[in-house]
């Protein structure tokens, strides 16, 4: 029996720090068996999110980016038409004899219609992400990247397979999961997600996360970096995502900034430092030159928080 | 534990959050599963699986809060005249709030579920008074109404959104603002529409002669496969891919300040005419502050929509207009969810009122846009004088152009759309494209030097036809 602690402390310990909310989420996932749509800005740890539960928990990942143009044939599955067609000629000498029994046309034509499932059958289909998903003998987790990228008809497409855990194949009828997958999808935000997809998932919404959270991310992945230079680092970032740049340094930014510093040793933040590294967290021309202004400004007295 | 859910979501709904009789039997298997002991918790439950847009979270925390502190065990032990303080504190907050949204709420009871019944009456009477000042007395109940449907549709709150659905509310609040009384005139309509369906006669032309070839892609093996199959694989029939067809898809951004009215207002009854004819076309109108009209052109007769820009209902008239800040709206509101690099049309004199020119804006929405056009109404030789930053501003543009009638406005429109098309066309058809054109242009000129009476198509089209 998981707890919302427990998943908590079980992230936790695979290096994603949590906070409630999103634990609470990944809980009632896990026990209600519903998808959990994660949106926010990007790098805050959305898809980091699904790859840390599917160490944690053991679930395989699979996954499934999105893009303008996907498709049914590259989500869901695929009828393997090349290997159909070697089939039938191989099987060309055999089908004749076995047809030779057949006293006339009309009884040949029945045995061989009686064997058509032969062809359209689990041996001719190639299982795209999401019935992959479906079909795995271990409980997976199904990532759905980016669903905003993708057109309106395939989010209409994952309907069924989200509410239902089945995928309808005209030639086979109706394939169940065989263990329901924890699925999460992932959104930016650039194009409204419809309201039909979003009644069928849990809501989470990742912020930005507070100061003493974003600390204890930073501490947890670098740990050789000190509490003080981490504290004043995401400090300065808080305040730097403020300044209404093209691209606000988000939590990844954060990670590769205090990576830049530990391979460099440094030990505090100091306007030239900044001015080494600013690379890492503005990605705009004009980002640069206003974060460098404000280490300018910040970081010239001595830091003693 | 389900009755209370269900008042809950009441509650929401009141507020014009939409919750799905689904997304209540989640939040009771939520609770259930997680237990109520922690505050908190049962908060994130209810929220995670009831609400389902960010926008959304602020009004939910707040509904939540009001709902359930009647049920705070510990109201005994607290100084009432505190609990007043913190009522009427809350209850102005409401007021503000009512102010803003326009009477969305005003007929509930709000934070005053919060006192116990032993409050004495003449305080209560106090308080009431306070909620019984309407916010807008020429908006009844009727707007109320209206305002819940949308209240939690998927995006915010917009305020002219209303006037979608009933064209008739916007006579509800005529004593609102001053009517400077621009409509149009049914010859204006027609002569319009008349332009119009020209213009996309011959853009149809254009299009139809690269239809064919723009469809076209690269051989489908399997589909070829598939339809073969009958013929032994010998590929009789082929089977090509489809290219995705794109719309042209267009952008306006149409100041409506006092400055420039007489050329907006022709921008505006182009952009309805537009709208008319399948074109993906997102129309904004802008003073200091920016707001979409997109549905209102389709939805509403033009005229009404004319009052209701004139009046100040959409966007207040009475600022000075100021671009940048316009600019810094747009982006952080629309900016993101502008699909398909559209081309961008913006209308306006440019005279900032000398306030901060954001120009880094155009940066960035050139970069999303496939091209970009402004229009002035004002001649070249008035650009440098007072507070005009078009030549600022004009630098990101592909292309600045005075319009001043509305023949100019049709002309520059039709150039636009016609280069949007011969933009997705094979270089092959551009160039047929072209070579079309110029031999059409005089053809082009004489039909608008006659005006918009009679006329009708150059009757053959010699360099079209003997290629073929």
């Amino acid at each position: 029996m998981i707890t919302e602690q427990g998943v908590k402390d079980l992230l936790n310990t695979g290096g994603y720090i949590a906070d409630d909310a999103i634990a609470t989420a990944v809980f009632l996932a896990i026990r209600m068996e519903k998808p959990i749509l994660i949106e926010g800005p990007p790098g805050v740890g959305k898809t980091g999110l699904a790859k840390a539960l599917s160490a944690a928990l053991d679930f395989p990942l699979v996954r499934l980016q999105c893009y303008e143009g996907i498709d049914e044939g590259k989500a869901l599955y695929d009828w393997e038409y090349g290997k159909q067609l070697l089939y039938t000629q191989l099987l060309r000498t055999q089908l004749d004899t076995y047809l030779s029994v057949s006293a006339d046309l009309r009884e040949a034509v029945e045995r061989l219609s009686a064997e058509e499932s032969l062809f359209f059958s689990k041996n001719f289909l190639v299982q795209r992400p999401i019935l992959r998903s479906f079909l795995s003998e271990k409980r997976s987790l199904l990532l759905i990247d980016e669903i905003d990228r993708s057109d309106d008809e395939f989010e209409a497409l994952l309907l069924e397979c989200l509410s239902d855990f089945q995928v309808s194949i005209p030639e086979l009828g109706v394939i169940e999961a065989e263990k329901k997958p924890l699925t999460i999808l992932t959104s930016n935000g650039t194009r409204m997600i419809s309201d039909a997809l979003r009644r069928r998932c849990l809501y989470l919404y990742i912020g930005y996360p507070e100061l003493e959270r974003e600390v204890a991310i930073v501490r947890a992945k670098f740990p050789d970096i000190c509490e003080d230079l981490a504290r004043q680092m995401v400090d300065f970032l808080r305040k730097a995502r403020e300044l209404n740049l093209r691209k606000p340094p988000s939590v990844s930014e954060t990670l590769d900034w205090a990576q830049v510093l530990s391979i460099l040793n440094a030990t505090q933040l100091t306007p030239a430092v900044v001015a080494n590294t600013v690379g890492v967290i503005a990605k705009h021309q004009t980002d640069l030159q206003k974060v460098t202004e404000l280490a300018m400004q910040e970081l010239s007295v001595p830091w003693n928080g | 534990m389900e009755r209370i859910i269900a008042r809950f979501v009441a509650a929401l709904r009141e507020s014009g959050i939409r919750v799905s009789p689904g997304e209540s039997l989640d939040a009771v298997q939520a609770l259930s599963l997680a237990g109520m002991e922690k505050r908190s918790l049962s908060r994130q439950l209810l929220r995670l699986t009831l609400v389902k847009n960010v926008n959304d979270m602020p009004l939910f925390d707040e509904v939540f809060t009001r709902f359930f502190s009647r049920f705070q065990p510990d109201v005994s032990d607290i100084d009432i005249s505190d609990l007043m303080n913190a009522a009427i504190i809350s209850m102005e907050g409401e007021f503000n709030y009512l102010n803003q949204q326009q009477g969305d709420d005003h007929d509930e009871p709000g934070p005053l579920i919060k006192l116990d019944s032993d409050i004495n009456p003449e305080d209560l009477q106090e308080l009431k008074s306070l909620t019984e000042i309407d916010p807008d007395e020429s908006d009844g109940k009727e707007i109320v109404v209206q305002m819940k449907g949308y209240r939690g549709k998927a995006k915010a709150p917009r305020p002219m959104r209303r006037y979608v659905q009933n064209p008739l509310t916007i006579e509800l609040n005529k004593s609102t603002g001053t009517d400077r009384g621009i409509t149009f005139s049914p010859e204006e309509q027609a002569a319009m529409q008349d332009v119009v369906s020209r213009m996309m006669l011959r853009l149809r032309k254009d299009m139809r002669r690269m239809k064919n070839n723009q469809n076209r892609g690269k051989l489908h093996v399997i589909k070829t496969i598939q339809k073969n199959y009958r013929h032994d694989m010998v590929p009789f029939q082929v089977a090509l891919r489809r290219k995705r067809r794109e719309k042209p898809r267009l952008v306006v951004l149409c100041d409506v300040s006092f400055s420039v009215s007489h050329a907006s207002r022709f921008m505006l009854l182009l952009l309805h005419t537009l709208h008319n004819q399948h074109l993906d076309v997102r129309s904004f109108i802008f003073n200091r502050e920016v707001a979409e009209i997109t549905e209102m052109l389709i939805n509403m007769p033009v005229n009404d929509l004319m009052q209701a820009i004139d009046k100040g209902d959409i966007v207040d008239l009475d600022e000075n207009s100021s671009f940048g800040q316009v600019f810094l709206a747009f982006k952080k509101r629309y900016l993101e969810n502008l699909r398909g690099r559209p081309a961008f049309i913006i209308l306006g004199d440019a005279r900032n009122n000398y306030d901060e020119a954001n120009d880094w804006v155009l940066d960035e929405i050139r970069e999303k846009a496939r091209y970009m056009l402004w229009l002035t109404p004002e001649e070249r030789d008035t650009w440098k004088r007072g507070d005009c930053l078009i030549e600022t501003y004009g630098s990101y543009c592909d292309k600045v152009e005075v319009v001043k009638t509305v023949d100019d406005l049709s002309l520059v429109v039709e150039e636009l759309l016609r280069d949007i098309y011969a933009d997705q066309a094979e270089p092959i058809d551009r160039k047929r494209l072209r070579e079309a054109r110029e031999a059409e242009t005089y053809d082009y000129q004489d039909y608008y030097t006659r005006g918009t009476g009679g006329g009708g198509e150059p009757a053959f089209d010699p360099s079209g036809r003997s290629r073929w």
